[in-house]
């Protein structure tokens, strides 16, 4: 019955608590609105990069991730790590890639660029580089006179080249000297990093190893992807204690700035949302204040026919928590929908595009939340509702029922 | 047995500097069933003393045994239990829960007691047929006039089952017929029910009807007399 009560309570001033209904439910539809957004372009940075430049897992010779010179290779060679991870069944499949710091240059201009040499067919299946090149933009290593080079299209426009033309990549060898090699042009691909995509040119392995003056089976890197990204931490511990002379790091070791994004992300939404709803508890304390001197005569009545401090307390903080909570259903519904809604349309920031790219992101936004947020964000609202009881609740616990029921 | 036992009871009020004794070594002693008026001037202590008998408030010095009880050493906990056990209230303004409809307000002093609801749905149908107002229970409040409001209010402190009522001025707000509609319940529960009321008034209608008056003035008792109810012509 108390709940009954203190449902019905809230409704007695309906303009005032609709106020306070709708600036929660507005509040939070803008929170976990910005919330989604930013967790969806997090998200997808983080998925785009995984799938597109460091993959789930890396193994190196230790060397070669402090100096990466050509000189600090794999020393087994892929085969042995290879053996291994196909063993493992929550790898779904690895590329080895020679992978050194040249001069790409052209006619008209020259820039330092990173040279992957990778095994088309295999890579395909770690990355998806090779979707990523438009129909006009060539292909994936097909066809064509030369020895061909996948480029990104940034790098393309700053070599002012394009599709089929010749560049020239200059590199030290195995010895030490300086070699270099004449490529074909065979695909142009764009990524939503325009800075990979200046940076990162794709070359096939055998050819760059003839070139290097090197065996066959050298590799600086192994890049892994794996079927669920859950089990990568096992993997990585299981890889690292195979191969102990080899480090293993996973995609936040890798690319650390990616990781710390990941993590602080959710922290970040929960911080943002508490901020929100610490703002607007203040306002439920305002009404719950006027609530209760409004109702000083009948507290003190309920008092003084025996309803105890417990009772008395629960009414009150029920009436916060069931006004917090009609706001906020209301306002997680309203979010709910608009993120469903330009999570399936896409908030297109076109306009934006070049200052994104620049950053490693997709201009075009697809606004995401766990389910857990929800279910958090609704026991965060509850706590709200009970934070801002406590201070009217403790007002109307000091009552003297001998005062307050003849309050005029 | 008396039902309350009153013993030199003392209560001062420090209004800044001035001390108000409101309570000036008060004895009295309730039999159950009694039918009593507290009257006197403003100020002669008359809400204080129902305060005290009620457990509303605590006094400086003196007893107030309830049932063997003393509750002025009752601990803040024990004695807002005891009030729902023992005690009926009807105040001045009512002081119904405007949300609640009439049926709800009875009904809810018996959810404190945690009565089922069968029950407790049960009996406060009787009392607000007992009270007059079975075709207004699911009335409000508000759609409810003065008198029937106070009727519901008796009606509550009935739900209870206390070993007595406590009305601060129940007429205070009434008319007339409003007035003697509520004292014939009253005398009705009183006589059919032995219900025992204690009142504090100013209404002389009021005092006519009760069977004992008890003067204060300066927080004194100055006259506790008999009386022979007037009847209604």
């Amino acid at each position: 019955m108390i709940w009954s009560v203190a449902w019905k309570n809230i409704w007695r001033n309906r303009m005032r608590s609709l106020v306070v209904v709708m600036a929660i439910a507005l509040g939070l539809l803008g929170g976990i609105f910005s919330s989604a957004v930013l967790k969806g372009t997090s998200d997808q940075r983080v998925r785009e990069a995984v799938s597109r430049e460091t993959s789930h897992l890396q193994l190196h010779n230790p060397k070669y991730i402090e100096d990466q010179e050509v000189i600090y290779f794999i020393g087994t060679g892929y085969k042995p790590i290879a053996a291994v991870l196909d063993t493992i069944r929550s790898v779904e499949a690895w590329s080895p890639r020679v992978k050194f710091i040249a001069m790409a240059g052209s006619a008209n201009a020259g820039i330092g660029v990173m040279v992957n040499g990778i095994d088309p067919e295999l890579e395909r299946q770690v990355t998806e580089i090779h979707s990523l090149i438009c129909d006009t933009c060539g292909g994936w290593f097909k066809g064509g006179r030369g020895v061909p080079v996948v480029v990104g299209q940034a790098l393309v426009k700053k070599l002012k080249v394009r599709l089929n033309s010749k560049i020239i990549l200059t590199f030290q060898d195995m010895q030490g000297n300086l070699t270099g090699g004449a490529f074909r042009i065979c695909g142009i691909y764009r990524t939503s990093n325009s800075v990979f995509d200046e940076m990162n040119v794709f070359v096939g392995r055998s050819e760059i190893c003839t070139l290097l003056g090197a065996d066959s089976l050298l590799c600086h890197e192994i890049a892994v992807r794996m079927k669920d990204p859950a089990e990568t931490a096992r993997v990585q511990n299981l890889l690292q204690s195979t191969f102990p002379d080899l480090k293993v790091q996973n995609w936040k070791e890798i690319d650390p700035i990616l990781g710390m994004l990941n993590d602080f992300m959710d922290l970040w939404l929960y911080l943002f949302m508490g901020i929100i709803l610490l703002a607007l508890g203040f306002g439920i304390v305002n009404t719950m204040l006027m609530a209760i001197l409004e109702r000083t005569r009948e507290l003190g009545m309920l008092a003084a026919i025996g309803m105890n401090k417990f009772r008395l307390f629960l009414m009150i903080m029920l009436e916060s928590v069931f006004l917090s909570l009609t706001g906020g259903i209301i306002g997680i519904i309203l979010a709910t929908g608009l993120t469903l809604y330009t999570r399936h349309t896409g908030i297109n920031l076109g306009s934006f595009a070049e200052g994104f790219e620049k950053i490693g992101y997709n201009p075009v936004l697809y606004p995401s939340l766990d389910p857990y947020f929800f279910i958090n964000l609704t026991i965060l609202v509850i706590f709200t509702g009970i934070l801002a009881s406590l201070y009217p609740a403790r007002q109307a616990l000091r009552l003297r029922p001998a005062d307050a029921v003849r309050n005029e | 047995m008396s039902i309350i036992a009153i013993e030199n009871l003392e209560k001062s009020y420090h209004d800044s500097e001035i001390e108000v004794r409101a309570l000036n070594g008060i004895n009295l002693n309730f039999e159950e069933g009694e039918f009593t008026a507290i009257v006197g001037p403003s100020g002669s202590g008359k809400t204080t003393l129902l305060n005290m008998i009620g457990g509303l408030d605590k006094p400086d010095r003196g007893t107030i045994l309830i049932g063997g009880n003393d509750i002025t050493r009752l601990s803040s906990r024990k004695l807002i239990d005891f009030r729902l056990r023992n005690i009926g209230f009807v105040f001045q303004s009512y002081n119904l829960i405007p949300v609640l409809t009439a049926m709800e307000n009875v009904e809810f002093i018996m959810h404190l007691q945690k009565i089922p609801r069968a029950d407790r749905e049960k009996r406060a149908m009787e009392l607000l047929e007992s009270v007059g107002l079975g075709d207004r229970i699911h009335s409000r409040p508000s759609k409810l006039s003065g008198g029937q409001q106070q009727r519901v209010a008796v009606a509550r402190a009935l739900a209870s089952r206390p070993a007595f009522i406590l009305a601060d001025e129940p007429t205070a707000n009434l008319d007339s017929q409003s007035t003697r509609n509520l004292l014939g319940i009253m005398e009705r529960l009183n006589h059919e029910e032995q219900v025992t009321f204690i009142f504090s008034t100013h209404d002389q209608r009021v005092v006519e009807k009760a069977h004992r008056i008890i003067v204060l003035e300066d927080g004194k008792v100055v006259t506790d007399r008999e009386n022979i109810p007037a009847i209604e012509p």
